[in-house]
């Protein structure tokens, strides 16, 4: 496992080369610039030249990558801001990142929380009324745009009954992070509840299922311990790809329930073409997709021994 | 549901916030735009009535400006005072805000970044609550015969936060290194580029290498002449020169500090009333009570600004914060006069700027005057401004927002006359054209992220146009920074934008946006006779004259019609809780919060 797992990691240097290369390209082949950004409606194009000059965004595109990437891997420098002027792009992301991952745990943890026995639950009721309803309830959660749950949790829980604080944040085991992230979880449990669905059914009707209630084993037993965790394997593939959005963060949700998180942060820079800042984001989320992905991948054998990692036989 | 317009539009907002109000204007970030501005704003008179700068007693020879009073407003806590009649001292006033793109006064070009600049920091002068240019570090300033030299004597108590004396010094090397080009600032050239010697340290070691300019290290227009007295010469007698000086570029900086520790911007040493206590980006500002303050220690204790957003008037109502813009989803029920909030809605004025439909003059039809006029009178803005916005906007009559220096009403204007614009259209060079449906095909540009939708008032103008005039138009919509790039680059053929004021002066509408050699003159538009009055405008000295010559240019503008005009923003809304006094809500980016006090 830990060879598969250093294999793996060999690649992710070769994996930023290309993201970073086309991140960068493509931010300077697009139309905008940031200093006109900061000029707006003064231009003035002697100043424009110099600034540009000063910043070496006049340098052929080559140059400045590698300038860039040298500063990165030498130095662990991501550059200044061009938009937050004087503060480097490092600190910038600290502060964000980490508020974007916890607030995206939280959300995963009601996702995954209340999807799983759930999706179980409904999946051992098939066909009843009440797998029905559960269904249905679940496809009426993911329809709800983050839009309209946002503002009705705000009133009834902040204003009406006064029990939440409204917005900020303080850290994962505020009570603050309760609103933001069940806005942020909810939808995904329908998705969860559905693929546990399937798959607790898919694995119901297996051999295995039968020996062991067979051979007298409780049902609690059987549940937990052959059903669950063989219908888990989906459930943890598709967690890869959530992982995903991780730092990515929710813009929307960050805006509402004033999160200072990365989200809307990065969004922002987009616009105002502060390339150093998209490019830290870029490093930093293709790690950790990567990362994550790595560890979904070494998750497998945990569930399924059958599944044994860089033998190059999947059982 | 409303609720769901707010988070859009709150979306909006903030993405306006970018870049959009990159030019000035008011400071109340957190309050939602009226359907056609490019910035949020929320604006209210002061309500005292802002003290003018009295005069001194000036020399026989030379123009002289008195030092700005102590305290604006009739409260001033000058030694006749009892302690009683003194507003209540201490209190934490907290606001939403966002997250300044900078604290370096010779680095900001945005209102965000001002307002807490202009708090920290300060400079020789600053804006009255009228916007007339005052003295702020200066207690005296003489400006010589030929309007070229300007002797500023520094106040004897003018202190750093540390407690250091503000020298002549420390200003000459402020000046110096705004225009330093290693300084990377992008508005020395705008406020500062009229000192003589400025262009030359903005020179840097490539351009002067290749003969575009001679590198200076100095500023040789800034001269210390005693450790209180510094003398500014300017290249031409513009009387709008010291306004600009009221700019951020201009700020002075403790030299020690700046050069010798790294990260001096985490807790700067400015001269303005507040220190910066705290900054968590992206969580909170915290600006503490400068006791040293030369015009005396303001009342506070201290403001809170919330930078991490949330839902301001959830907020307000949850008696979270004590101030907050106003968006148009929760108006109508404040402005119902039995609703509890209904008293502590203020009324606010409308911001400085004017919004228009630039014309490109070298495109067709617009190379044709007859043309742009019909454009003008085919529209009816009365009806789309009470119909479409609300009252939100008042119809733009002129380039010069009203209240600000200059604004006349006696223009010749535009307004709702269709016959005289299929007249107009008639006598073009395009009538045939247009009969014959080989009309040009015309694109107006709009300046938009997040998709957002394209305004009503827009739409309706089009198909006033269409219904009219028998004139197609079709929108194309750009991201922000594109729409920049494009606009500069005078590629667009119709395109809607607007202006902000950046100091409070006529020049900063008429000759920036009209000038023919002006960079901000997106539409090609050109008119020697009104680059002459513009430019005679600059340097006359008779404040009379020199609004008469800004005026007539105005006028010679409406007739041109390089643009079609659109609006004037109209007032605002902003709610302030009743136990805060003198929180004046302003058109420009000056200190505010050392009125500002709790009255219970």
């Amino acid at each position: 496992m830990g060879t598969y797992a250093a294999r793996r990691l060999i690649w992710l240097p070769f994996l930023l080369i290309i993201v970073t290369f086309v991140t960068f390209a493509l931010l300077r082949v697009g139309p905008g610039d940031p200093v006109q950004v900061w000029l707006g409606q003064h231009q003035n194009d002697e100043v424009r030249e110099r600034l540009r000059a000063q910043l070496g965004l006049d340098d052929p595109l080559v140059v400045q990558y590698v300038r860039y990437i040298e500063g990165v891997v030498t130095r662990l420098d991501f550059g200044e801001s061009f938009q937050f002027r004087g503060k480097s792009v490092g600190e910038l992301l600290a502060k964000r990142i980490p508020v974007s991952l916890q607030l995206n745990l939280a959300a995963i943890i009601i996702t995954l929380g209340i999807g799983i026995p759930v999706g179980l639950f409904a999946a051992l009721r098939q066909g009843t009324g009440v797998d029905n309803v559960v269904v249905a309830i679940a496809l009426a959660f993911q329809s709800l745009p983050v839009f309209i749950t946002a503002p009705v949790l705000l009133l009834v829980f902040a204003l009406y009954l006064d029990i939440l604080p409204t917005s900020g944040w303080d850290g994962f085991f505020s009570p603050k992070i309760v609103m933001p992230a069940t806005v942020m979880g909810v939808p995904g449990i329908a998705i969860v509840v559905r693929l546990v669905r399937a798959s607790v059914l898919d694995v119901l009707g297996q051999d295995y299922i039968r020996t062991a209630r067979a051979k007298g084993l409780s049902e609690t037993i059987v549940r937990w311990r052959h059903i669950l965790r063989n219908a888990m394997i989906p459930v943890v593939t598709s967690f890869g790809f959530t992982i995903a959005g991780l730092a990515g963060g929710t813009f929307i949700v960050e805006i509402y329930f004033g999160i200072p998180g990365v989200g809307f942060f990065t969004i922002n820079s987009l616009f105002a073409r502060d390339y150093p800042v998209i490019m830290a984001f870029a490093i930093v989320s293709t790690t950790l997709f990567m990362l994550a992905n790595l560890i979904v991948d070494l998750m497998y054998p945990l569930l399924d021994p059958r599944i044994r990692l860089g033998a190059g036989n999947v059982a | 549901m409303r609720k769901i317009f707010r988070i859009l539009l709150m979306a909006a907002v903030l993405a306006a916030l970018v870049g959009l109000v990159a030019c000035g204007g008011s400071d109340e970030p957190e309050a939602a735009a009226p359907e056609p501005t490019v910035a949020a704003t929320a604006t209210s008179v002061p309500d005292t009535p802002p003290t003018a700068a009295s005069e001194a007693p000036a020399p026989t020879t030379e123009t002289a400006m008195a030092a700005a009073q102590p305290e604006g407003g009739s409260r001033a806590p000058s030694a006749d005072l009892t302690f009683d009649d003194r507003p209540a001292q201490g209190g934490t006033l907290v606001r939403l805000f966002a997250d300044p793109p900078t604290l370096d006064p010779h680095l900001a070009g945005d209102v965000t970044s001002s307002v807490i600049i202009n708090e920290v920091f300060g400079g020789l002068v600053t804006l009255s609550l009228d916007y007339q240019p005052v003295l702020d570090l200066a207690e005296h300033l003489s400006i010589s015969e030929d309007g070229l030299v300007y002797t500023f004597i520094l106040r004897e108590n003018a202190k750093f936060q540390d407690g250091k004396p503000v020298t002549a010094h420390d200003v000459k090397w402020s000046i110096e290194r705004a225009a330093d080009p290693d300084t990377l600032s992008h508005t020395a050239e705008t406020y500062l580029g009229d000192i003589i010697g400025v262009k030359d340290k903005l020179c840097s070691e490539d351009d002067a290498a290749a003969g575009k300019c001679t590198k200076a290290d100095e500023v040789r227009g800034v001269r210390v002449i005693d450790d209180r007295t510094v003398e500014f010469t300017i290249d031409a007698p513009k009387s709008y020169f010291l306004a600009k000086l009221s700019y951020p570029s201009a700020f002075v900086l403790d030299q020690e500090q700046v050069t010798e520790d790294g990260s001096w911007l985490d807790q700067p040493n400015g001269t303005g009333p507040f220190k910066l206590a705290t900054y968590e980006i992206g969580e909170l500002i915290i600006l503490e009570r400068n006791e040293l303050y030369h015009l005396g220690p303001p009342h506070l204790e201290s403001v809170q600004m919330i930078l991490s957003g949330g839902s301001a008037m959830i907020m307000y109502e949850n008696d979270e914060i004590h101030l907050t813009g106003v968006g148009l989803d929760d108006l109508p029920r404040l402005l119902d006069p039995s609703d509890p909030l209904h008293p502590q809605l203020h009324r606010s004025p409308q911001d400085f700027d004017v919004f228009y439909i630039g014309l490109n003059s070298e495109q067709p039809p617009f190379d044709d005057v007859k043309v742009r006029q019909a454009l003008n009178y085919a529209i009816d803005l009365q009806s789309i401004a009470e119909n479409v916005l609300d009252g939100r906007v008042s119809p733009a009559t002129g380039v010069i927002p009203p209240g600000f220096p200059a604004y006349t009403e006696n223009l010749r204007s535009y307004h709702f006359n269709p016959d005289l614009a299929r007249e107009l259209m008639q006598e073009s060079e395009y009538a045939d054209a247009l009969a014959s449906g080989d009309f040009p095909r015309i694109t107006l540009t709009i300046s938009g992220s997040f998709g957002a939708a394209i305004p009503t008032y827009l739409e309706v103008i089009l198909e006033q146009w269409r219904q009219e005039l028998g004139i197609e138009v079709d929108i194309q919509q750009t991201e922000w920074a594109t729409f920049l790039q494009d606009v500069n680059d005078k590629k667009y053929q119709m395109f809607s934008l607007g202006w902000i004021a950046d100091y409070p002066d006529p020049q900063n509408f008429l000759d920036v946006l009209l000038h023919s050699e002006s960079q901000s003159n997106h539409t090609n538009y050109a008119n020697p006779e009104v680059d002459r009055l513009l430019e005679e405008a600059r340097t006359e000295r008779d404040r009379g004259r020199r609004f008469e010559l800004y005026n007539q240019v105005e006028q010679m503008v409406l007739d041109d019609a390089p643009w079609v005009w659109t609006w004037f923003s109209g007032e605002g809304y902003a709610l302030i809780k009743p136990e805060v006094s003198d929180y004046f809500l302003l058109q420009m980016s000056i200190p505010k919060y050392r009125y500002v006090y709790f009255n219970q």
